[in-house]
């Protein structure tokens, strides 16, 4: 079995969800799957799919890469674990903590300056880059 | 025989390649002329993997809040250690596989 014929819910589930930019590509063995989302539920939905047909992701034969597109002054919701979220002067773990966000608090997308780290603003007014993992755009 | 044999093959493969390098060529341009619509599961470029010095930048900021895990990428491969809880787990390898890794080892201890 090809690895396209393994993950084929994936990627049917990722053409019908309407994921934009999607690539299918195989490369060394691996699969690697790229697109936009337009809802974090989409990806949810695509992550769940994944790890039924490879359960704990174990087989190191798939790349998914599937990000939500958020345009300039979306909703989002702060989805961590429990604690609060952390919004930086930069894009980076190593820029100093300029406010914080608390868990399941809605905040305003700027910018998504990057995959992993988007330009954001609080109800309080506070503006700097969270870890885009965190959020979801609603 | 096996003289004559290779003689032969290595007459053909220099009078073919010069032939073929310019069929493609040509079939190249006709392509950038004439291609309009695209095709939504594009499948011709390259996978981009990005460097160790990349990833690791990247797998620190991943890893922030998973405490047990650790992460190292090796020629583009990442490998995962430590434990984690399988709620958790999902979204760690969200995190690691939008790193643009060649592929992702997920030796972790899952606990419930």
């Amino acid at each position: 079995m090809t690895l396209q014929e393994k993950y084929a819910e994936l990627i049917n589930a990722a053409k019908s969800s309407g994921v934009q930019n999607l690539q299918v590509r195989e490369q060394n063995n691996v699969l690697y799957i790229d697109g936009e989302a337009s809802s974090g539920a989409v990806k949810d939905n695509l992550w769940n799919i994944y790890n039924k047909i490879d359960p704990d992701y174990r087989a190191a034969d798939l790349v998914l890469n599937i990000n939500v597109s958020a345009a300039s002054g979306t909703k989002a919701k702060v989805t961590t674990q429990e604690s609060n979220l952390n919004i930086r002067k930069g894009p980076g773990t190593d820029q100093p903590i300029v406010g914080k966000a608390a868990h399941n608090e809605e905040v305003t997308v700027l910018n998504q300056t990057n995959d992993h780290w988007w330009l954001i603003k609080t109800a309080k007014g506070e503006e700097g880059y969270a870890y885009a993992q965190y959020l979801s755009p609603e | 025989m096996k003289k004559i044999f290779l003689g032969w093959l290595l007459v053909t493969t220099i009078s073919v390649s010069p032939f073929t390098a310019c069929k493609n060529k040509k079939a190249d341009t006709n392509t950038n002329t004439t291609t309009t619509t695209t095709d939504t599961a594009g499948t011709t470029a390259p996978v981009v993997i990005n460097s160790d010095d990349q990833l690791n930048t990247g797998l620190k900021d991943a890893t922030k809040d998973y405490p047990g895990v650790t992460a190292t990428a090796n020629n583009g491969e990442v490998t995962l250690n430590g434990t984690i809880k399988r709620d958790r787990l999902t979204n760690l390898m969200q995190s690691v596989q939008s790193l643009h890794p060649k592929k992702v080892n997920n030796n972790l201890t899952i606990e419930p």
